[in-house]
């Protein structure tokens, strides 16, 4: 009984230390994280240490796990490493301590040059075993990548590891979105001189423009279902937002306003569209049909909410679709997430830097965001239910602009 | 179980070739060749495909946009009014115009870094329409005038004080002869 008070209180002493460093706003009470120990793996050390490394920093961001030493673990794996560094083949076992029950064995083809991504699929697969729900470990995020004053696209993988350049143009490569599917990636690149919205197809390695209007062509986002793509065109004088065929054409405007409409963010089912539009003032988020009609305001405060980027759990998570939002408050960029009876953002990420551009893992639990602090930019993940974050490895230059991948 | 461990398998030995073949052809999409036999093509981005939808009355430009000709015209914070005080330089620009008949205009709106990235594309852009309109009602005609938005991405000043975003809340104005 002692030991438990002393547990308990131990316990809430880390919630309270969390809270106060981290995160303001928790998502969800009473969450537990599984307790999991990572033994490793017999076999070659350098490939063994390797994959225990990559697997534990999987676990700690899984959000669902706590790493633990076996004793005290509700499930322990255990590993081997087996051929050569031509040829490997590593197993895997979960076993539930109480009961002894496997809960995974799995055996996995490797190479030396693969080991990251064969720990993300192992991560994925115990988290799956263990949770019911599909891990992040094999995500991957699109981001800006601004070096020596121009700006490329790049990839990385969703720990900040494996990071691959998109784009070699030497102009200016922004606002990168994904389909649904993770074949393509829409962004607006300036290498016409004008704003453009292309279209970059991952496996044939081609491009091709899909708005390119005289004004601004951007802001470019796939509709959940691969349909659609909503964007921002200035063709009619101001910019307005409109969707297109995401096979090209089919522009259909949804907006007529003095102001500009920016930034589209699908709803999960895909039948409407939030946007950030300074048609009434400041910017606020907005709410619209697919098809167009009357748009509904949103937020009301704080008084400059951009960058919505509204999130898609998968079905049977125990995760509600959420907006995560952009604010400006007292000079600085915090991020937040909106609260619909209130008509609130409620700040998430505040502190004396500046927090921008969130968006969504597909499991809508976990966010990546930009922080600059002395104006360089680095890119954070954050748990919204632990409030838990970590910075992700630094690029050389500055990372801004992510884009979390299916 | 153990049927499925092997398809399992199989499909983990697919997906790894696949990897494997990614990784070895590590030219990513838009790499530029540097073993390009073709020195004229050493060192270009492959062109763009598909359709050029709606080029419309956009002039050709190769390389920078010429600066310097024309005063570029300041902005309030957040605003996208054309101030009193930037009317004649706009003035200017369209007496120029009109007596360069051949000419097209860009006119360039950019934003202080104040502003989170996509909004401030959409603020330069309605600064830049502002600035067309005073053309068109001075006279020149629309058709000759195109806008670009830079955002916050082509600061004049690089500096994080209000003098620098001062500078930055702008329109610039270059005339293309072609």
């Amino acid at each position: 009984m002692q030991r438990t008070f002393k547990s308990m209180a131990v316990l809430m002493i880390a919630l309270l230390g969390a809270t106060a460093a981290r995160a303001q706003v928790s998502v969800k009470k009473n969450f537990m994280k599984r307790p999991f120990a990572v033994t490793g793996f017999t076999g070659d050390p350098t490939v063994a240490g390797e994959l225990t490394e990559v697997l534990k920093g999987d676990v700690r961001l899984s959000g669902c796990l706590e790493l633990i030493p076996s004793e005290q673990a509700e499930f322990v794996q255990q590993g081997a490493v087996r051929g050569d560094r031509g040829g490997l083949v590593v197993d895997c076992y979960v076993t539930r301590q109480a009961t002894k029950q496997t809960v995974l064995a799995r055996s996995y083809p490797a190479s030396a040059q693969d080991l990251r991504r064969i720990g993300h699929v192992m991560s994925d697969d115990i988290v799956k075993a263990i949770t019911g729900q599909r891990g992040i470990a094999e995500t991957k995020i699109a981001f800006v990548w601004t070096r020596g004053g121009v700006k490329e696209l790049a990839t990385m993988d969703y720990d900040g590891y494996n990071v691959r350049q998109l784009t070699y143009d030497r102009s200016i490569s922004v606002h990168p979105r994904w389909s649904p599917d993770g074949r393509k990636i829409v962004y607006t690149s300036y290498l016409s001189v004008f704003p453009d919205v292309i279209e970059a197809d991952l496996y044939t390695h081609q491009r091709r423009r899909l708005a390119s209007f005289p004004g601004l062509n951007t802001g470019g986002d796939f509709s959940p279902d691969g349909l659609k793509i909503a964007l921002t065109l200035s063709k009619d004088g101001n910019p307005e937002l409109y969707t297109m065929d995401a096979g090209g054409g089919g522009f259909l405007r949804l907006t007529f306003t003095r102001g500009a409409e920016s930034s589209p963010t699908w709803s999960p089912d895909s039948q409407s569209i939030a946007y950030v539009s300074d048609d009434r003032g400041s910017p606020q988020i907005y709410l619209i049909n697919k098809d167009g009609g009357e748009p509904t305001r949103l937020t009301v405060s704080p008084s400059y909410n951009t960058e919505p980027d509204w999130s898609h759990p998968p079905p049977g998570s125990d995760m509600k679709p959420m907006l995560a939002v952009t604010s400006r408050v007292g000079g600085v960029f915090q991020i937040g997430l909106y609260d619909s009876d209130t008509r609130e953002v409620k700040p998430l990420v505040a502190d004396d830097a500046d927090n921008e551009d969130p968006t969504w893992a597909p499991d809508g639990r976990h966010l990546v965001y930009a922080k600059t602090r002395h104006y360089r930019s680095r890119l954070y993940l954050l748990d919204v239910v632990t409030g838990e974050q970590v910075e992700l490895p630094a690029v050389e230059g500055d990372a801004s602009e992510p884009a979390w991948g299916p | 179980m153990r049927s499925k461990t092997l398809s399992h398998a199989v499909v983990l030995a697919l997906v790894a070739m696949l990897g494997l073949t990614g990784c070895q052809n590590s030219h990513w999409p838009w790499q530029k060749n540097k073993n390009s036999a073709n020195g004229s093509q050493a060192g270009e981005p492959p062109p763009l495909g598909g359709n050029d939808i709606g080029e419309g009355t956009r002039p050709i430009v190769n390389g920078e946009l010429p600066h310097g000709q024309f005063e570029p015209i300041y902005f309030d914070f957040d605003s996208a009014r054309v101030r009193p005080s930037e009317v004649s330089k706009i003035e200017a620009v369209a007496n120029w115009m009109k007596s360069n008949s051949g000419a097209k205009l860009v006119v360039e709106g950019h934003c202080d870094e104040r502003g989170t990235a996509e909004y401030n594309r959409a603020l330069g852009e309605r600064r830049a329409a502002a600035a067309r309109e005073e053309l068109v009602r001075m006279g020149v005609d629309a058709d000759r005038i195109t806008t670009i938005s830079y955002g916050k991405d082509r600061p004049a000043d690089p500096g994080h004080d209000e003098a620098a975003w001062a500078k930055n809340r702008r329109c610039e104005f270059s005339a293309v002869t072609q």
